[in-house]
């Protein structure tokens, strides 16, 4: 019988892999994963697999591809071996996270009301004041309790010597949680006895958390606040995550034909009339939320939306305007931010950042764009990047023309091979597969991270896109106390 | 409860009863048609256009197809995207609608009308044609599963209202269609045929109109083996406990109605109200003698249009988005209720389109 990681070549000279240390040998949390595994046959995990299948498909959990003439509904991919983090690594990320999302809300409160940080030149203040993501209608409007990130999602890297560095950060709609609490529950049903021999932290109280943290933002009232999802509708992406947090905390899911907005105050309408709305966690863009303030042509809004925000009538998760602080061209000031505002010393780093607006990063990205990763500040999803090393000659002259054209809307960033983690291509092939991690931050009264994320995995050979636009799957992410 | 939830379980509970109902009318029809040709010529392209008249979309599949035949109309009623009639569309339109209230519904319900939908997803006109029996029992299974998981995992709350309300007037409706067609088909293929056989061909086709409302064994219970047509329309429209007649569904759909506003007889609070209350008084003192002497054909017609304005008015009682007071809106850019006929399904592509457009 073909034994799963018999042939497994994780290539630890070159890669960092999660489960074979570089000496040789698995790294001891995941020793009873592959004792476990080394009593499946094939056969076995063919079964597991079909099983989770259905599971995802029947529970409808799938993502619209764009692009072709009606969108596509797929399965997110989802690769049956867990990621294992022991604790003390996780005790790390966490207040890494906590440090960097306590940074980034003191920084936009800063850049919507004094500006501090500007005058001290910090940061160059044109970065801020000529990003599309500036609202400047919102300076010197302070929302509940001053916070403006209350769901962050960061994604976490580690580099060829194992190093956990943050990639970027999501502050605006950040998704994927649905599916690190559904790729928990498909893990539970294939594998029970794997599972119970580990003790893995629970992530099932995400959405009780969040609730939470919505309603401790809301508006000061006399009563329970009452709390709503915004989404675009069942054609957008990530529907399926919206409605999935929604009926999580038994809230109800809107559209914005489902609100109103009259003297400064938003309704819902129901059968039996208007009913008041004190919170809206938003999965819509600052730009269509209200096309009395932002696109004239929004049909996804709230006429008067903005307005009734503005009287702190309604609170909005996350806040407008937090755009600023996930381009990618302020992330690189992001450990100057900590610094400046905490007095501390950045507990997880960046990756190292060039910005083609400096004159001496402009001529070293332009000298070295066949080994870097340039990436647009303003698009996600993997659209809008060159990867140097995987790049061809006029794609790099095509880079060339646009950065120098518009220096301000670049980054480059080093390749770095992401740690890899043995996934399963095509069923019965071990293949270590390039991942990233992003874990969900909350912040209301007190911030809470719950043990785990989203693990992506770049289910090509040899890929280092995870996104799932781009053909990239997810794993469970299990945290656990040795 | 939100209004767009509550119209969008409405149009959920409406598509899958349709969709059942088509399934039924096709599976009749082709175990008719086997038993037709044993006895007697009569063309069968005729039975084939009454199907098209049951969903009253015949300019439509005359531009399209142009001929009326067993592969011709299954692949319309059946598999056809632009038909919005379709058992395909239909499914479609409610797994969309329920898609879209997933955190109103249990997830029992959702897949069940999932997995209906990656089922129709499968199938082929080939296997249609090859085993039609099977095919329509997956399908009219599937729809009694989904009122039954409905039943026994959905609160009595007022979504179940809604639920029921759409459930019942889509299947007057189908019913009162469904006889007038009969009627007229019958009425035509007896001024050719009815010398030689039409003893037995009429009773054939007035059996397979009780076997599309699934009605048959009930039917023969209440009136033994005379296989009557004033009996059976007696039965189809004024019987009050079979739950399949009009009657029962009106009856139906007027508690669920009355539950909803906590209207009861003599004291309505909408139009709604009144409207379905009128209609279900009605039925209680009809006689066959009333309704001959009214014509079948203008009978079923007046019904068919009470149903029509039962759901209007639902819709402007309890979906409409327009609030008045706040937003005066002109009269040609609300959103109205698109009732039944040949434009059924217009209002929710509206919709559809809508949000595909502005949400890439």
């Amino acid at each position: 019988m073909k034994r799963f990681f018999d042939n497994y070549d994780a290539d630890a000279s070159r890669f960092f892999d999660e489960l074979v240390a570089r000496e040789g040998g698995p790294r001891p949390h995941y020793e009873k994963l592959l004792r476990r595994f080394a009593m499946f046959s094939q056969e076995d995990v063919k079964t597991r697999r079909e099983m989770t299948n259905i599971f995802f498909r029947s529970q409808g959990i799938t993502f619209t591809v764009y692009g072709l003439e009606e969108g596509i509904e797929r399965i997110f991919p989802f690769d049956l071996i867990p990621r294992v983090i022991p604790a003390a690594e996780w005790a790390l990320i966490e207040r890494g996270l906590a440090q960097r999302i306590a940074a980034l809300n003191l920084f936009l409160y800063d850049i919507y009301h004094t500006q501090n940080i500007l005058r001290d030149k910090v940061i160059p203040a044109e970065l801020i004041l000529g990003s599309q993501h500036f609202r400047r209608e919102f300076v010197g409007v302070t929302p509940p309790q001053g916070i403006y990130i209350h769901v962050a999602g960061s994604d976490i890297i580690r580099d060829g010597e194992g190093r956990y560095l943050v990639l970027e950060d999501n502050l605006r709609t950040p998704s994927g949680v649905s599916y690190m609490l559904q790729n928990r529950q498909a893990m539970k049903r294939a594998f029970p006895v794997l599972f119970s021999q580990y003790k893995v932290r629970p992530v099932e109280d995400y959405p009780q958390e969040l609730l939470r943290t919505l309603q401790e933002v809301s508006p000061p009232l006399q009563r329970e606040p009452n709390v709503v999802v915004l989404t675009p509708g069942i054609y957008n992406s990530a529907y399926f995550e919206h409605s999935f947090l929604a009926r999580q905390m038994g809230v109800e899911l809107t559209e914005g034909r489902d609100l109103v907005v009259n003297d400064n105050v938003v309704y819902k309408r129901t059968t039996r009339g208007l009913e008041r709305v004190d919170v809206i966690y938003r999965r819509v863009d600052d730009a269509y939320l209200d096309p009395l303030c932002f696109r004239p042509d929004s049909k996804l809004g709230v006429a008067g939306l903005i307005n009734a925000y503005r009287k702190g009538n309604v609170t909005l998760a996350n806040a407008i305007g937090t755009g600023i602080a996930d381009d990618k061209v302020i992330y690189s000031f992001v450990p100057k931010m900590i610094k400046y505002y905490l007095g501390e010393d950045p507990v997880l780093e960046n990756v190292p950042t060039w910005l083609p607006g400096t004159p001496s990063d402009m001529k070293y990205i332009l000298e070295h764009l066949d080994e870097l990763v340039v990436k647009s500040a303003n698009e996600s999803g993997g659209y809008g990047m060159l990867i140097g090393p995987e790049s061809t000659a006029q794609e790099q002259e095509q880079f060339r023309e646009l950065i120098v054209a518009n220096p301000r809307n670049y980054i480059a960033q080093p390749t770095i091979s992401l740690s890899r983690h043995p996934s399963l291509l095509n069923d019965s092939e071990m293949y270590g597969c390039h991942i990233d991690l992003r874990p969900y931050v909350l912040t209301g009264k007190k911030t809470t991270i719950v043990p785990g994320g989203l693990t992506r995995v770049a289910l090509k050979r040899g890929s280092l896109v995870v996104n799932s636009s781009q053909g990239g799957g997810s794993k469970d992410t299990w945290v656990v106390d040795e | 409860m939100l209004s767009r939830v509550a119209e969008s379980l409405f149009w959920m509970s409406r598509y899958v009863e349709r969709a059942e109902n088509t399934a039924r009318f096709l599976d009749v029809n082709f175990n008719l048609l086997l038993d037709l040709n044993r006895i007697t010529t009569v063309e069968t392209p005729d039975c084939w256009i009454a199907l098209i008249l049951v969903t009253s979309d015949r300019e439509k599949f005359d531009s399209l197809y142009g001929q009326y035949g067993a592969e011709t109309v299954t692949d319309y009623l059946v598999f056809n995207r632009n038909n919005p009639n379709s058992i395909i569309s239909c499914i479609g339109l409610a797994r969309e609608n329920a898609r879209s209230v997933i955190e109103s519904i249990s997830s029992e319900m959702w897949e069940q009308i999932n997995n209906l939908y990656h089922y129709l997803q499968t199938v082929t006109p080939q296997s249609v044609q090859n085993d039609p029996f099977s095919f329509y029992r997956e399908i009219k299974n599937a729809s009694h599963l989904f009122q039954g998981i409905t039943d026994s995992t959905f609160p009595r709350n007022e979504g179940w209202d809604f639920v029921q309300i759409a459930k019942y007037l889509e299947r007057a409706d189908n019913a009162a269609r469904l006889i007038d067609v009969k009627y007229h088909m019958l009425e035509t293929s007896h001024a050719g045929h009815g010398d030689v056989v039409s003893g037995s061909v009429d009773i054939i086709q007035w059996m397979a109109v009780l076997k599309s409302c699934s009605a048959l064994e009930a039917f023969r219970k209440v009136y033994f083996a005379r296989i009557k047509p004033q009996s059976i329309l007696e039965f189809l429209i004024l019987d009050r406990t079979f739950p399949r007649s009009i009657n029962f569904s009106v009856c139906a759909a007027k508690d669920a109605l009355w539950r909803l506003s906590g209207g009861s007889a003599g004291r309505s609070f909408n139009s709604a109200d009144r409207l379905i209350g009128k209609m279900e008084a009605e039925l209680s003192y009809t006689t066959m003698d009333d309704i001959a002497s009214k014509g079948l054909h203008s009978y079923l017609a007046g019904l068919e249009q009470g149903i029509m304005d039962v759901g209007e008015q639902t819709h402007l009682t309890y979906f409409a988005y327009h609030t008045p007071e706040i937003e005066p809106v002109e009269e040609g850019l609300r959103t109205t209720f698109s009732g039944n006929g040949g434009k059924r399904a217009e209002w929710s592509q509206a919709q559809q389109q809508q949000q595909q457009a502005y949400c890439r």
